[in-house]
């Protein structure tokens, strides 16, 4: 019975699947599609230009290889966002050393950041007050755990939803929901401190 | 009817989307608690639109991928294996040429027979009396030719010096 069920299923999912393991295979406008976002990803997960966009070709190549293990239960988006979640979690571990570099250079980001926000209308005591917000969210973010930050990432800067999470992190959805949960926590706490 | 503030939690759920008709009641109601909420969203707001736009400049700042062995399959990694193995072969044919007994055999050196045809050369040169180039000049000065004690001491110099200018 359970057998028929695959079947069937397998069977309902196989055009669909074919469709994106087509676009998969077509890698010049997966990457025009998709590039954006993912390299959006990376560098907000690793805060390093250099090594989001190694991520990033690699996201794009591994895909590529492995179009026709690609099951087509996901979005190709969430297929992307696994495997770029993957290769940042890797990349992390490797680059432990280089977190002076990173810490160092937060405060820059963070101002530049700010300067970027600035418009016309705001007065200067208001943009004060939005810099200062913004590096409390920002110093919050990047001291989050890693997946409590990927979460947050996911939900906030790309706009997924929680079951696209789900998948893409590989976590049940209520814990995506509890990981949600604390990583705003964190913010509301360092919006708090900044008042 | 829900009178209490809204939770941490609760206005978390918020900003998540996961909405209650009881939590939209009451911050209709209440200023504090809309108050809360909206600065939480507003960080998360801001936080956004300044990601964003770092990495839409990050971006932009770096040339597009380029991914044309990729789509056309271009076979790299058989190359390097290509490679790999033939210049191996290669090294062993060239070391077997260059190291081979037959072109070991002692030959005399090119410069040994320069040397020796140069010397033999000055010596044929040193032997003449006169070089042929100024044996007209000898026709000028009969006495002195003549007389062979004096012609021997004078032309002997002169042909050495002749010898070393050219």
């Amino acid at each position: 019975m359970e057998a028929v069920e695959q079947f069937i299923y397998a069977g309902e999912l196989t055009p669909l699947r074919d469709r994106m393991i087509a676009e998969l295979a077509d890698v010049n406008t997966l990457c025009a599609t998709y590039r954006s976002r993912i390299y959006r990803y990376a560098l907000l997960s690793l805060r390093d230009p250099d090594l989001a966009e190694t991520v990033t070709q690699d996201c794009f190549l591994r895909a590529y290889k492995a179009r026709e293990d690609f099951r087509g239960d996901c979005s190709v988006a969430t297929w992307l966002t696994r495997i770029a979640t993957n290769l940042i979690r890797d990349s992390t571990r490797s680059r432990k050393f280089q977190f002076w570099k990173a810490a160092s250079s937060t405060a820059d980001e963070v101002g530049a950041m700010a300067d970027r926000l600035r418009s016309p209308g705001l007065s200067p005591e208001t943009f004060l007050m939005i810099r200062e917000e913004l590096r409390g969210v920002w110093d919050a973010v990047e001291n989050l755990p890693g997946k409590q930050r990927s979460v947050f990432l996911l939900r906030f800067v790309e706009e997924m939803e929680l079951p696209e999470i789900a998948t893409a992190m590989g976590l049940h959805v209520g814990t995506v929901k509890s990981h949600l949960h604390r990583a705003l926590a964190a913010v509301r706490k360092a919006m708090e401190r900044t008042r | 009817m829900k009178t209490n503030h809204l939770s941490p939690w609760e206005q978390e759920e918020y900003v998540l989307n996961q909405r209650t008709p009881e939590m939209l009641r009451h911050l209709t109601e209440c200023a504090g608690c809309r108050a809360a909420v909206a600065r939480l969203e507003h960080g998360v707001a801001i936080f956004r639109s300044a990601a964003v736009e770092w990495s839409s400049e990050c971006l932009a700042t770096r040339p597009p991928q380029r991914h044309a062995s990729v789509a056309k399959g271009f076979p790299v990694l058989t190359l390097r294996w290509a490679v790999a193995a033939v210049l191996p072969v290669l090294l062993l044919i060239f070391a077997l040429v260059s190291f081979h007994p037959s072109s070991t055999r002692p030959v005399q050196p090119a410069s040994d027979i320069s040397d020796d045809a140069l010397l033999e050369q000055v010596d044929q040169q040193l032997s003449v009396d006169v070089p042929s180039s100024m044996e007209s000049l000898t026709n000028l000065v009969p006495t002195e030719n003549r007389n062979g004690s004096v012609g021997a001491t004078t032309s002997a110099p002169a042909s050495k010096h002749i010898v070393q200018t050219n």
